[in-house]
Formats: C-alpha cells, structure tokens, sequence
C-alpha cells in the first residue's frame, strides 16, 4: 500500500531553532495515526507543516501523490486536508448551527456561495451532526457561550461536517471528561477507514484505545513507530521520556 | 456526510434563526416604508431635498457597515467611492449643460477658465448618462477590487487596513484637488443640468428625486441584506471572527474579502451618484478626510453590526448636526458633544443604537416569556424563610 | 556648494522637528500598539499652552517648557486611565477613540481660544542666525536640534537603562506574565502614555515659535509623525531617528522641485507601499525568517 501522507525529509527552523529536523513520516489511507512526544518534540509544528500555517524550509509533504508545500493553507484544505487546533478554534460570535454550516465546504468560491441560502439541503445532516458531538440542544447558541468541552466537541463536528480525506487532531481531548475521552475514542474509531486520521495525544490511555500504529517524535525527528506495546519497550523512547515521568505521564 | 454516523433526525428542530431573519425583513421593510411615506407629511421642497441627502448619507454609512460591521474590514476611506459616484455623475451632468461661453456642445466652463484646448478623452464617453451611471459603480467597484487584492492578498489586516484606505482616499482627493483643468479642482463640478432618466426630470427640490433616492436605497439595503443572508454572507461574517480558521475550511479568505469589499463600495458609488443629483454639485469633500471619518461615526453610533443602524445612525447624526448648523456656536458645541458621545459609543457600546434595541428587545421577549408561564403555572405561594 | 549645504541644513532643521514630533508617536506605538490619532492634539495643546502661558502670565518659554510637559503629560495619563485602559483587546476601537478625543480637544481648544491663529514669541536670547561655512543659520533652529537629540537620548535611557523600561519592556512581551511578576501593567501603561504625550506638548512648545497656532494644526504633525514611526520600525527608537533623518532630507528636496499637492500624494502612497510590503519598517532587520 502507498502511503495517503507522506513527509520526506520534512524539516523546518525558526531563528536557528531546529523545529522539525528531516522528518520522515507515512500514512496509509484509511489508517489511524497517533503522534506522541514529549513536549518540545514539534509534533504540533508536524501538524502545522501539514496543513501549510508553517512553510518548511526543506523537504516534501504530499498527499495522494500531491505536493502540498507549494500550496497556500485554503488550496490544502481543498486538496482533502482538516485540521482541528489544540486550543480549538471555533467562531465564537456565530452560533453552534452556523459554526457547522461554514465549516460544511463542498464548495467554496464565492459566487458559488453569494447564490446559496444558508437554509438548504444539508441542514437535516447538519442537525444530525450536531446530535452526533451532543450539541443539538446548543444549535442556536453563539459559540462562545460554550463550555471548553462542548468547544473542543464542537470542532470535531466540523472536522467531521468538512468531511476531508485527511484529518488532523491536536490534542481534541483535552479538558474532557473520562466519559467524553472515551466517546471520542468511539467517533475515531468509526470515522477511520474511510479518513484518514493523524492525532497529536498526551493521554496515553486514549491513544492505546484508538490506535493501531504510533509514531514517537523526539527533538524534531521520528524516534520510534509501532504498537503502543512495542513503543513503550523501545530503549530510546524510554530515555526521551526520562525526566517527564515516563510515557503515560508526558 | 459519513455514512456511518447517519442517526435519526431529530424531532426538535429549532426556528430560532429563521424566525430572526423574518423580524429582520420586517424591521427593514417597515424603514423603508416609513421612508416612503414621509413626502406624504411635509410640503416643504426645501426640506425635502435636506431629508434626501440624510438618506443618502444613510445609504453611505450602510455600505460602510457591510464592510466594517460583517468583514471586519475598516474602511476608513468608505467615502473615496462615493465622491468617484458623484463625480461619475456630475461629469455627465456637467456636459448636459450648455456653456455660457462657448454655446452648445461646447467645453465646461472651467476647462475654458483653465485653457484646456479641448474635451480631454476620459470625459467623452460621459456625454452618455448610462455609461456615467455604469461607471459610477464599476469605477468605485474596480478601486475597490484592485485596492482589496494589493491588501488582502498580502494579508494587510485590521489597523493597517484603515490607515491604507484613508491614505489611498487622500491620494485621490490630492489628485482630484491638483487637476483642476479637468476636474475643476477645489471648486469641484458646479453648475450641473437636472438628470433625466426615462422621460422623468430630476429637479433636487422635487419629489422625483426623493422617490429615486427612496428607491435606491430600498433596492441597496435589502440587496445587502440578502448577501449577508447567504452562505458567503456566513463566511464573510466567519472571516470577521477569526480569520485564519477560516481558510483551513478551504475557503479563499482575499476573494471573500474583496467581494465584501467592492460590494461595499458599489454601494457606495451609487450613493455618491444620488449625493450629486440631490446637492446638484460634485466636491473634492465629497471624499474627503472629514466626511470618511464621519461615516465611521455614524456607522458606530448607529451600530456597526447593522444595516439598518448604520443607516439610522446617519441620519440621526447627520440630521442633527443640520439642524444645528443654522448656528455657529450650536455647531461648535455640537462637533465637541458628538466628539465625546463618539468615544462613549465606542467604550460601551461596541453595537451603538442597534445593540440597546437588540437587548431590549430580549429583555422584551423574556419578560413576556415569563409572564406566559406565570399564567400557565402560577407559583405556590412561599411561606416564610 | 553652499546651496548644497544650505538645502542639507534645512533638511536637517525639518528632521529635527520630524523627531520632536515622532518620539511620543514612536513610544506609544511601538510599546503600547496603539495608533494614537489624538498625538496632534496633544502637539498641539503644547503649542496653546506656550502661548497661553506667554501672553496670560509673560511666562517665557524655556521657563515654561516643563510645565508644559507635566501638563500634557497629565492629559495623556487621564486619557488612558479613562479611555484606552478598556479597549486593548480592540486595537481598532482605540483608532477611533483617540481619533474622538482628537476631535474634542481641537472643539475645545476652538471654543476656549478661538479659532484664529496664534503667535508665539521666539525666546530673544536664539533668535538671531550664526554663520556656519558661509551659510546662515538660525540660532534657534540648532537650539531645536539639540533639544530633539537631548529628548532621544533622554528615553532611549530610560528604555533601555533604568528599571522602568525593564518593566515596560517585559509588560510589551508578555502582560499576564508581567503582571504574575508583581508588575503592574496598567500602571506601566499609564505612565508609558503620559510620558509620550508630554514628549508631543514638549514638541508643540518647541516648534510653536516658528509656526503659526491653530486649533486644527495637529492634524498635519500626525501625519508626518506617523510616517516617520512606520519608515523608522515599530519598537525602534534609533530607526525613528534615522528616518526622521531621510525624510527630513527628502522633503527638504521634494518641497524643493516638485509641487505641495503632488508631494504630499507621494508620501501617501509611500505610507501605503511600505505598510503593504515591510510593515516592520526600513531600518529594523526582519526578526522571523
């Protein structure tokens, strides 16, 4: 199987601060990616090379054969990338329904849109969704009225309602409840297969529930990758980690 | 949407946002109603033309509020549209008149005062009315559009973007005041014949014009209004919230900005057009530096995030400091009030008008809300602590 | 060659005033983000209050130098205590609340002072001209000079070598972070303001004997003063300087050849090019690669 995704050599520095060092890293299409890494390690930076907010000084970033580098963040979107943001990122002033609505972007020219209502035919999948990350009581409430989990929930949604081949997650289950992490494990695990999912984690708990192969970054590079159980023997994960209580503490 | 999380529809389905769209069209159809129906109250032709350039100078802070209010973008030189739709306007005007000097067909008085030999060639094609009424929108339009692209393609934002579109009206206004051969300068375009359109003459002090202006404007608010209804009305409101969110749906955030930009500015062009034919001149004011900014404060006072307020704000600005101006000292006084009113809008009412008549209007809705469930289930009377 | 030298002192003379100006502008912008539309106003206050204080009380003008400061300076502190201290989540409110007390203090001034211009007298001591290379020149103006390069001097100190600008410095970085170190950023602030305004009352004493004072004469420095700030780069107190310098040359040259109206449109289209294509200035080097 050809990778989905595929970095080579990916690597970029700011003011001399290597950030991410010749990263090398492929997806399979379908299958559900977890990144881990202490703090520092650019697994954020990883994300942000992907779905173009940081250009790379060196290196290639393709998906389904196409170069992603030389695009600009809305041409990567377009190109089958989704991104949801570690301190999510919503539209605080719109409500819950319009939040789904915008981020609902089969098509997005603008003299495409100028023609079409907002009240249209994926309305009712719309309201589904919103049933979907427990938000259907919620859908006429501006954004910001939220509380952080419902936020975090409301970003899945609109991963899920953009509905790219490519979706990346930093960190979406942080500030969850056990019960909430637990529901996001199941979304996950419905939604690969047909996405393609990379997911920056700290919970180590989630991570085992949803994924089948992990990538460890460490100081910009890819130190490990496999099983969560082969991960945690591995020598060189062990010492990366050391200081920062171990894996499941990071 | 994916297949395996299709679920049952649910069963509520809220109408909340429908049912504020309908209040809305309502609101503003009763405005231009009421617009309507003032010429019914007043005989005074005098006074007329005064509420007609209110009302174009509502239409102005409209467009302004588009842009500003659901972009985010702050123009701060909304007027350089405006004075290019005037001065469309009046050009065409202006070559309807017959020189005192040189008899029919001849030059403009000015150019003759200014030794221009002959009808320089961008001033040809405005002896046709239509193709000046085309170009005072496509020229703002175009401005606009080519302004937008230097600035959102290079991702220019917020207070950058109010400094480069005063200084780019500056420029204009400079250029227009230092070509006085054909522009006629400081003095602007004077003198102008009364527009004729479709057997219609449009005498400033008539009730024609009034209805022209009522017309444009009913056609411009509810154009408006219909945009920011739509998807890209969502997205350009979404652009306004976080901007950079937004591309990573996909969507071009500069074209996104652009239309919202020039179609600001179309309307704005259209009101410059009306401002000429309602104050029969066109002058370099008309986009100059006092004039933007006041938009600015119309457009905050009446709130920013409406249309409708926007254009309210105007007039009960505009109209006011009128009212005002037949004293020097009222005048003066008043530029200080308004000066301060201006800061204590901005300080506590980031909405203006619009926003107090928005929470009363919860306030309203909620006390009535509770009234209904008092009668449903009256309370158990509480006895003691 | 002496009309070469002639033209360079007059440029030089332009500078001098461009940095008196620019200074306030500069350390408000520059620390505190805020486009203060109002600095004219306060350029301007300063010249009033020379005058004033010279034809009501026959103060001279060194003597009121700073008193004129402190005043000014205590405009400015009421301005942020009482205004701008709530919108610095709102870059572009505070656009246009400076720009309304701008439009109030200019009101104000017109209704207290009157609308007509003012003059004031040129300290007697500088008012003659020296001889410079076979080139005369005005006593007053290298006094203006000199003053513009004490006052640079004088805050890039305090920026850069005393406790306050540590403060400053930290609280531009980081507010929340400041403030857990027992800084108080509102404090900071304040005063920050209030010492840029006086800077722009100091500017308007010190040129008002060689313009005439009008309610609406604020409206040119603020112009100029920010486009001096823009060229010479936000946070760069030696890059106002250096463009106060060039474009004091430059101006010098353009009044020279060319005509007001199309000059004045140049420089605006200037602001509008470096803003769009290096936003942080000609003379700082670009911090992110």
């Amino acid at each position: 199987m050809t990778a989905h995704l595929q970095l080579s050599d990916v690597s970029v520095s700011f003011n001399g601060f290597v950030a991410v060092n010749a990263l090398n890293l492929a997806v399979g299409k379908g299958e559900l990616r977890c990144l881990i890494g202490p703090n520092g390690a650019g697994k954020t930076t990883a994300l942000d090379l992907i779905c173009g907010k940081i250009k790379p000084t060196a290196g290639s970033i393709t998906l389904r054969n196409t170069e992603l580098t030389a695009l600009e963040e809305h041409q990567i979107a377009r190109a089958g990338v989704g991104r949801k943001f570690q301190v999510p990122s919503v539209f605080k002033e719109l409500t819950v329904r319009e939040n789904l609505q915008v981020a609902y972007s089969k098509r997005t020219g603008v003299f495409a849109n100028v023609m079409r209502s907002c009240r249209g035919e994926e309305t009712d999948g719309l309201d589904m969704l919103a049933q979907l990350v427990g938000l259907e009581n919620a859908l006429d409430k501006p954004a910001a009225y939220l509380s952080h989990g419902q936020t975090q929930w409301l970003e899945i949604g609109m991963l899920v309602a953009q509905d790219t081949e490519l979706i990346l997650m930093d960190e979406p289950t942080a500030g969850m409840t056990a019960q909430e992490t637990l529901k996001t494990a199941d979304l996950f695990n419905r939604l690969k297969g047909k996405h393609t999912l990379l997911v920056v984690e700290h919970d180590m708990g989630f991570v085992k529930a949803i994924g089948d192969v992990i990538s460890v970054m460490h100081q910009g590079r890819l130190l490990a990758e496999g099983t969560a159980a082969e991960v945690e023997r591995n020598e060189e994960v062990r010492r990366a980690y050391l200081g920062s209580g171990g894996i499941t503490g990071a | 949407m994916t297949a395996p999380l299709v679920l049952p529809a649910p069963a509520h389905r809220t109408r909340q946002a429908a049912g504020r769209t309908r209040t809305q069209v309502l609101l503003y159809a009763f405005v231009c109603l009421a617009v309507f129906v003032i010429p019914l109250l007043i005989d005074s032709d005098f006074l007329l033309n005064k509420i007609a350039r209110y009302i174009v100078l509502g239409m102005l802070a409209m467009s302004l509020a588009l842009s500003w209010g659901y972009a985010g973008i702050l123009n701060l030189g909304q007027a350089m549209s405006f004075g290019l739709g005037s001065y469309a306007m009046a050009m065409a005007l202006k070559l309807k008149t017959v020189p005192v000097h040189t008899g029919p067909e001849g030059l403009p008085d000015f150019m003759v005062w200014n030794n221009v030999p002959s009808l320089p060639w961008f001033w040809e094609p405005f002896h046709s009315l239509g193709f000046a009424i085309a170009a005072g929108i496509i020229v703002p339009v175009c401005a606009a559009a080519a302004l937008g692209w230097f600035m959102f393609r290079g991702r220019v934002t917020g207070v950058y973007v109010a400094i480069i579109t005063l200084a780019a009206m500056v420029v204009v206004n400079l250029v227009i005041i230092d070509q006085q051969r054909f522009t006629g300068g400081f003095n602007g375009i004077t003198d102008l014949a009364q527009l004729k359109l479709f057997d219609i003459t449009f005498d400033a002090y008539g009730r024609s014009t009034y209805y022209l202006v009522a017309c444009c404007l009913t056609a411009s608010l509810f154009l408006a209004l219909a945009v920011t209804k739509t998807k890209a009305g969502l997205i350009i409101q979404a652009i306004r919230d976080h901007e950079n969110r937004v591309r990573y749906f996909g969507y071009d955030v500069a074209a996104y900005k652009i239309f919202a930009f020039s179609l600001s500015a179309a309307i704005a062009g259209l009101a410059g057009m009306l401002y000429t034919v309602v104050m029969e001149f066109a002058s370099p004011t008309f986009l100059g530096v006092p004039l933007s900014l006041s938009v600015v404060v119309w457009c905050a006072v009446g709130g920013r995030q409406s249309l409708v307020g926007a254009f309210l704000g105007a007039v009960l600005v505009a109209g006011m400091q009128g009212a005002l101006s037949e004293s020097k000292t009222f005048l003066e006084t008043w530029t200080l009030v308004m000066g301060g009113l201006f800061v204590i809008v901005v300080l506590f009412l980031p909405k203006g008008l619009a926003g107090i008549a928005e929470l009363l209007s919860v306030r309203i809705a909620r006390l009535r809300q509770r009234r209904n469930a008092t009668v449903a289930e009256p309370k158990p009377t509480e006895v003691g602590p | 060659m002496d009309d070469a030298l002639q033209q360079f002192i007059t440029g030089l003379s332009i500078a001098s005033i461009l940095l008196l100006v620019a200074l306030g502008l500069s350390i408000i912008y520059g620390a505190m983000g805020i486009i203060n539309l109002a600095h004219g106003e306060f350029v301007m206050l300063g010249a009033y209050a020379a005058w004033a204080l010279q034809t009501q009380l026959q103060i001279g003008l060194f003597a009121s130098l700073i008193p004129i400061f402190l005043l000014v300076a205590l405009f400015g502190w009421l301005i942020e205590h009482f205004v701008l201290r709530f919108l610095y989540a709102r870059p572009l409110d505070t656009i246009l609340a400076t720009w309304g007390i701008g439009v109030m203090l200019q009101q104000a001034v017109r209704l207290l002072a009157g609308g007509e211009l003012r003059y004031v007298q040129m300290p007697v001591d500088l008012s003659h001209s020296i001889d410079i290379a076979g080139v005369p020149v005005s006593v007053y103006r290298l006094f203006l000079f000199a003053a513009a390069l004490a006052l640079f001097a004088l805050t890039w100190f305090l920026m850069n070598r005393t406790t306050f600008g540590v403060k400053l410095r930290a609280v531009i970085q980081d507010r929340s972070i400041s403030s857990a170190f027992g800084i108080n950023p509102g404090q900071v602030y304040g005063i920050t303001f209030a010492y840029g305004a006086g800077l722009a009352g100091l500017a308007g004493a010190l040129v008002s004997p060689l313009k005439s004072v009008s309610p609406e004469m604020g409206t040119g420095y603020v112009v100029d003063a920010f486009m001096v700030v823009v060229l010479g780069g936000v946070q760069s107190l030696v890059g106002t300087v250096a463009s106060a310098f060039v474009l004091g040359e430059l101006s010098g040259v353009i009044a020279f050849l060319q005509n007001d109206t199309i000059a004045k449109a140049l420089v605006f289209l200037a602001i509008i090019v470096l803003i769009r294509f290096r936003p942080e200035g000609l003379f700082t080097a670009r911090v992110r690669a």
